[in-house]
């Protein structure tokens, strides 16, 4: 039985469509990178999965139900999680909260103790459990946030730009991770991410979210030139680098020439969101070539 | 009077029981000040506190009633419009500055002795009666016994709202209890310390022991005992030495807090240093 399965689902927010027709499933046992520009409703796909907001179209099953908030099936990493706020706490502490944070009162749970030194050995976090958060590197602040996430073992793991703001060393410890922690414990993984090459070889599915629509696939089906130019409306030309990282040109397109495609002027607040992204996407290509 | 002729009377001996119930409750809520970053907020409800303590003493009634009305009003108001602590700063400076200037109105009107208006500014320790001790730890007590049931849910929220938010917490429902926890612990510390000096309690020792320590129920607990240690020196110090009550307990508050980020940075340094 899939994780997860989406049929035709659509979010709107405010009045705005974010994307519609979203068509997937999760399956045991695999990792998902979520791509797309910014603003292009990628946290929110989260958001519904974890039942915070609701479908406006389609049906979406967890697990075989509708979404549960607060669900131990369904462990959660959040992308910025303030380190100062944290310094106020070692790893150990944290990792806690994920155990027993939702709950009130007085008790205590025996087995927290064990729960939590395996979340740590998991992640292979033991050796800096009990020093500040505040005073660890980013890569080992992810390796904490991780166990906080799989304390409960989790079917169904989704992880918010966990890449985000690591050098890129840590980047490549944090992806083997992922993939230790989904062959280790079963889950369905999603990984959100606005560049695919750090995640390319652990990845089974990508699903790409663009101009209010979902592609789902394998990395050869989505991320192809013909797939992508469809799903941005204008040519989109993917270079693959002697190191084999893709390269992909043309998203910066709308940003040099915000509405040469003949837009569907009902979305228009979109347009904004697509400059901007676009923008992203342009440093994001010189970085690579520079690299 | 020698010093223990001093402490047996009763003047004395009810503000002890008093500075000993508002530091355990403002020690513990500071702690939670402290991380959550709401300092402003905790310093903008003490101020409100005299915008309704004064609208109180004007139409007659005791400040108290207007002090609870207000910061509570103030605390809910500030816990629904910044439950996101990022939100926040704007929510509590708009809140302040409303209440002080209907404070400064009250004040106009109130023709009578200003001696209400001082007492709410600078407290009055040494004039606490036992109706007033009574109010007091009741109030702490109902503050610490909340304050002890939310705990875990309140420090997941607290420092990581979105995961907790994930896991079936709400931050606006969290954020409006807390701010609650913290309006009853103001009205309580405005009646020792004053309104402004409540902030003195709230924050400098559980500013201090967040330096010390790393584990939150250590530096919760180490919080309300720099709180305790500042409250019973400082009524000490104000009694045997002279000089307010409310001055000696702001200093020692300070000096701990000072102290503490003093030997932080030594300490710091220390393992920077083995490391290397």
């Amino acid at each position: 039985m899939s994780v997860l399965e989406m049929r035709g689902g659509g979010v709107v927010l405010g009045g705005r469509p974010i994307w519609r027709d979203a068509d997937f499933r999760l399956e045991p046992g695999t990792i998902t990178a979520v791509l797309g520009p910014n603003g292009s409703g990628k946290s929110t796909l989260l958001k519904v999965i974890l039942g915070l907001l609701p479908l406006d179209a389609g049906s979406l099953r967890v697990f075989g139900e509708a979404p549960q908030r607060g669900s131990r099936a369904v462990g959660y990493m959040a992308q910025s999680r303030a380190a100062d706020a944290m310094s106020a706490m070692t790893g150990r502490d944290y990792v806690g909260l994920g155990f027993d944070g939702p709950r009130f009162g007085w008790g205590r749970d025996r087995a927290k103790h064990d729960v939590v030194r395996e979340a740590l050995a998991l992640t292979g976090s033991t050796s800096f459990a009990d020093q500040a958060l505040a005073s660890l590197s980013g890569g080992q602040r992810q390796r904490i946030a991780l166990a906080h996430a799989t304390v409960f073992r989790p079917g169904l793991l989704l992880l918010d730009e966990p890449l985000a703001a690591l050098d890129l060393a840590a980047q490549a410890e944090i992806v083997d991770l992922i993939n230790l922690v989904c062959d280790t414990t079963g889950a369905a993984v999603v990984v959100v991410a606005h560049d695919l090459n750090p995640l390319a070889s652990i990845v089974d599915q990508v699903l790409w979210i663009a101009r209010h629509q979902v592609r789902s696939g394998s990395v050869d089906e989505v991320v192809n030139e013909k797939t992508l130019s469809d799903l941005y409306g204008h040519p989109i030309e993917i270079v693959i680098t002697s190191h084999g990282r893709r390269v992909i040109v043309g998203l910066e397109e709308e940003f040099a020439h915000p509405h040469p495609h003949g837009h569907d002027h009902s979305h228009d607040h979109s347009h904004d969101h697509d400059d901007e992204v676009a923008h992203t996407h342009l440093d994001e290509v010189y970085e690579e070539e520079t690299r | 009077m020698s010093l223990s002729e001093l402490l047996s009377t009763s003047f004395v001996q009810h503000a002890f029981y008093a500075v000993t119930a508002v530091a355990l409750a403002a020690g513990a809520v500071g702690y939670f000040v402290v991380i959550r970053r709401q300092a402003f907020a905790a310093h903008a409800i003490g101020h409100v506190g005299f915008a309704g303590a004064a609208g109180a003493v004007w139409l007659g009634f005791s400040p108290i009633v207007g002090l609870l009305v207000f910061c509570l009003g103030a605390g809910l108001l500030i816990g629904v419009g910044g439950a996101t602590l990022d939100e926040s700063d704007a929510v509590v400076g708009v809140t302040l500055t409303a209440a002080l200037g209907l404070g400064v109105l009250f004040i106009s009107l109130y023709s009578g002795y200003a001696n209400a208006t001082y007492s709410i500014l600078f407290g009055q320790i040494l004039g606490v009666t036992w109706g007033d001790v009574g109010l007091v730890t009741l109030l702490s007590a109902a503050v610490l016994v909340v304050l002890s049931f939310v705990y875990r849910p309140l420090l997941f929220v607290s420092v990581d709202a979105q995961a907790a938010q994930a896991r079936g917490l709400s931050p606006r429902a969290m954020s409006m209890l807390f701010m609650t926890l913290l309006a009853v612990t103001t009205v309580v510390a405005i009646q020792i310390v004053g309104v402004l000096l409540v902030f003195s309690l709230l924050v400098a020792p559980a500013a201090a022991a967040e330096v010390m320590t790393s584990r939150p129920l250590a530096a919760l607990g180490l919080s309300m005992g720099l709180a305790l240690f500042s409250a019973w020196v400082g009524l000490l110090l104000g009694v045997w030495v002279g000089g307010p009550v409310s001055f000696w307990i702001t200093a020692l508050a300070a000096v701990s807090y000072l102290v503490a980020r003093l030997l932080g940075v030594a300490v710091t340094r220390q393992s920077h240093r083995s490391h290397a």
